[in-house]
C-alpha cells in the first residue's frame, strides 16, 4: 500500500525561500507597470530638459500623470483614500518611502506643468519684452526644480524596495542607482522616438550618449548580481533564479538582449557604420522599452524572502 | 507595560487549536488566519521528527511594517502592540512586503467568500461582521487580542493570568505551549521563562526585536506539561513523529521509503 503521508508541512513558504507575490502577481502587475512608467517618465524628462526638447518633456509629464499615477491608484485596495499617503495629510514621510514618493511625484507634477507652460510661452514669443527676463528666470528655476523632483520620483521606487530587509536581493543601496541609470538610458531611447515624430533631435549625439549609458548599465547590473551572490544565501538564490531559474528567459532575452545588446549594437552601427535609418532606430527604441519592462519584472519577480526558521537550510 | 508571548515548541503538538480560537475570536474571513503553524521534518540517524513553530505577528519593538506604512495606519501602541487602523489603510501592501515574518495578509475579495461559499451568510457570520468588521482592501494581522487586554485592564484583570484579559490562542492551547505577560516586569511569567529557558526571537539578526520568544524545552525543566487527559488525537499524532510510537499507534502508517 502506498504510504499515507501524515507529516504535512502546512506553511512551507516560511521555511523555504519564498517569492513575494503582492507586487508582481495578479493585481500586482499594476505595480510593475507603475514602476516601469516611473523610470521611463523620469528618464525622458531629464533628457528632455537637458536637450531643451519641449515635446519630450510633455511626453514625460504625461507618462507620470496619466500612466504611473493611475497604475498606482488602481492597485490600491482602497484607492479613494490615496490622499492619506500624501504629505501633509500624513507625517509618515519621516520613515516611509511610499509617502516620500507620493510627495515627490505630486511636486514634480506641479513644477513640470509650470515649466512646460513657461517654456511654451518663451518658444512661441507669447511673453512681452518686459516680462522675458522674469519668465526666463522662472523657466530655468522650474527646469532645475522639476528635474530634481523627476530624479527623486524615479529614484524613490528603488528605495521603496531596497528598504526591505526581508528581501535580501533588494536590500542594497545599488538598486536605486541601477533604476536611475536604466531610466536615463530609457529616456535617451524615448527621445529618439520623440525626435522621429517631431524632429529637432540630434540623433548622432543621442546615440553616442546612449551607448555610454548602456555600457554603464551592463557594469552596474553585473556588479549588482555579483554583490548579491555574496551577501546572503537567499540573495544568491534570487540571482540563480534570475540567471538560471524561472525568470532566466525574461532576464536574458528581455533585459540583456533586447534592453541592452540590441540598442547598443544599433548605436554602434549608427555611429560608425550605417547612415541614418529610421526603421532601425524604431526597432532599437522598441527593443529598449521591452528591456525596461523586463528589468522591473525580473527584479520584482526574484524578490525572495529570507526563510523564517533559519535552522533549516535555505535550499 | 510591554506585552509579549513565549512559545514552547517542545510542547506544541500542532493541533491547530490556536488557529481556530483566533478565527472564532475575530470572526476571521474564510481564507485568513492570523496565527499559522510552520512544521518541518528533520531526520536524525533514520529517526524522523517534526518540529512545529506556531507563528503570529511578533509585535516587533522595531517594526518595519510601521516604518513603511505611508498613512500611519500601522502604528505601535504604548504597550508595544502593533496594530492597524483599518479606516486609514489604503491597501498599498508595503507592510505585507516589508514584514520579514510574512505575518500580514491583504484582505482581498477572494479571501472572504463567506464561511459557506455559494450559500447565504449564517447568523453567526452576519453578527460577526458587525462585531468585528474586516475591511476588504486593507491589511490584517494578529493584534495580540488587544481588545481583550484593554477590556481586562479596564476591569482590573491581569493579562496572561485572567482568561478574560488573555489572548484567545493562549487560553485555548491545551498543551500550555503559549504563555503571555508583561516583558517589562522582570517577575512576570514571560520574563522568567525567557531568562530561565533562553528564549529566542525569530530572525533576531534583522533588528526587529520581536515580542514573541521561543523556548525549545532543551534548556531547564519541563514543569508545564500538558495533562495526560488533555491529550487528543492530534497530540498523539504529533508524538507519533517519534517513529516507533507512530508505528505502534498507527500501524497502517508507513514511511515513504519502506
Ligand atoms: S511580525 Fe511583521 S507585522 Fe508583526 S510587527 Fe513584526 S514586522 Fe510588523
Ligand atoms: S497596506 Fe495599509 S497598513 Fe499596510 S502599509 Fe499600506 S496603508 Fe499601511
Ligand atoms: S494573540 Fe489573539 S489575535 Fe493574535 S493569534 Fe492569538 S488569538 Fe489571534
Amino acid at each position: 500500500m502506498q504510504a499515507r503521508r501524515q507529516w504535512i508541512t502546512p506553511h512551507e513558504w516560511m521555511i523555504k525561500p519564498t517569492q513575494q507575490t503582492e507586487w508582481i502577481e495578479g493585481q500586482g502587475i499594476l505595480i510593475w507597470m507603475a514602476e516601469v512608467f516611473s523610470a521611463l517618465g523620469m528618464g525622458l524628462y531629464l533628457v528632455s530638459i537637458y536637450l531643451d526638447n519641449w515635446w519630450g518633456a510633455l511626453a514625460a509629464w504625461f507618462i507620470i500623470i496619466f500612466l504611473k499615477l493611475p497604475f498606482h491608484f488602481f492597485y490600491l485596495g482602497r484607492p479613494w483614500r490615496f490622499w492619506r499617503a500624501i504629505p501633509p495629510f500624513t507625517d509618515a514621510w519621516k520613515t516611509s518611502w511610499i509617502a516620500r514618493g507620493m510627495f515627490f511625484t505630486t511636486v514634480f507634477a506641479g513644477l513640470a506643468m509650470i515649466q512646460l507652460i513657461t517654456t511654451y510661452m518663451l518658444n512661441h514669443n507669447m511673453v512681452s519684452e518686459a516680462m522675458i527676463g522674469p519668465v526666463t528666470v522662472l523657466d530655468y528655476t522650474m527646469r532645475l526644480l522639476a528635474g530634481l523632483f523627476a530624479l527623486l520620483t524615479g529614484i524613490y521606487c528603488g528605495f521603496v524596495m531596497s528598504y526591505c530587509k526581508a528581501v535580501p536581493f533588494w536590500n542594497t543601496g545599488l538598486l536605486p542607482i541601477v533604476f536611475v541609470v536604466m531610466g536615463i538610458a530609457d529616456g535617451l531611447a524615448l527621445i529618439l522616438a520623440v525626435g522621429l515624430i517631431t524632429g529637432g533631435v540630434d540623433f548622432h549625439a543621442i546615440e553616442y550618449a546612449s551607448q555610454w549609458a548602456l555600457i554603464l548599465n551592463v557594469i552596474l547590473i553585473g556588479t549588482y548580481l555579483i554583490n548579491a551572490s555574496y551577501t546572503s544565501a537567499t540573495a544568491e538564490y534570487s540571482v540563480m533564479q534570475l540567471i538560471r531559474g524561472k525568470v532566466a528567459r525574461a532576464f536574458w532575452i528581455g533585459v540583456i538582449l533586447l534592453g541592452i545588446l540590441v540598442p547598443l549594437v544599433v548605436s554602434l552601427l549608427s555611429i560608425f557604420v550605417l547612415p541614418f535609418m529610421p526603421l532601425l532606430l524604431i526597432f532599437a527604441v522598441i527593443a529598449h522599452t521591452i528591456g525596461a519592462f523586463a528589468l522591473k519584472y525580473c527584479v520584482l519577480k526574484v524578490g525572495i524572502y529570507r526563510p523564517i526558521i533559519s535552522r533549516v537550510p535555505v535550499h | 507595560m510591554k506585552w509579549g508571548m513565549v512559545i514552547d515548541i517542545k510542547k506544541c503538538m500542532r493541533c491547530h487549536g490556536c488557529v481556530a480560537a483566533c478565527r472564532v475570536e475575530h470572526f476571521l474571513p474564510l481564507h485568513i488566519t492570523w496565527v499559522k503553524l510552520i512544521a518541518y521534518e528533520t531526520e536524525d540517524g533514520g529517526v524522523l521528527d517534526v518540529t512545529t513553530y506556531p507563528v503570529r505577528c511578533n509585535q516587533c519593538k522595531e517594526a518595519p511594517c510601521v516604518d513603511v506604512c505611508p498613512t500611519g495606519a500601522s502604528y505601535q501602541r504604548a504597550d508595544g502592540i502593533v496594530t492597524i487602523e483599518a479606516n486609514k489603510c489604503i491597501g498599498c501592501r508595503y507592510c505585507v512586503i516589508a514584514c520579514p515574518y510574512q505575518n500580514r495578509t491583504f484582505l482581498r475579495k477572494s479571501s472572504d467568500p463567506g464561511y459557506f461559499p455559494g450559500y447565504p451568510q449564517t447568523g453567526y457570520e452576519i453578527k460577526g461582521k458587525k462585531l468585528y468588521p474586516h475591511q476588504r482592501g486593507t491589511t490584517t494581522k494578529c493584534n495580540f487580542c488587544a481588545e481583550k487586554i484593554d477590556y481586562g485592564l479596564e476591569n482590573g484583570l491581569k493579562p496572561g493570568i485572567d482568561r478574560d484579559a488573555t489572548p484567545a490562542c493562549v487560553n485555548t492551547c491545551q498543551a500550555r505551549a503559549l504563555t503571555f505577560g508583561d516583558l517589562n516586569d522582570p517577575n512576570s511569567n514571560v520574563s522568567r521563562l525567557i531568562i530561565q529557558r533562553h528564549g529566542k526571537q525569530l530572525q533576531a539578526g534583522l533588528g526587529t526585536d520581536p515580542s514573541v520568544y521561543y523556548v525549545d524545552g532543551k534548556h531547564g525543566g519541563n514543569d508545564n506539561k500538558a495533562p495526560e487527559h488533555a491529550m487528543t488525537g492530534s497530540h498523539i499524532q504529533h508524538l507519533s513523529s517519534v517513529e516507533d510510537r507512530a508505528k505502534e499507534l498507527f500501524p497502517w502508517l508507513k514511511r515513504d521509503n519502506e
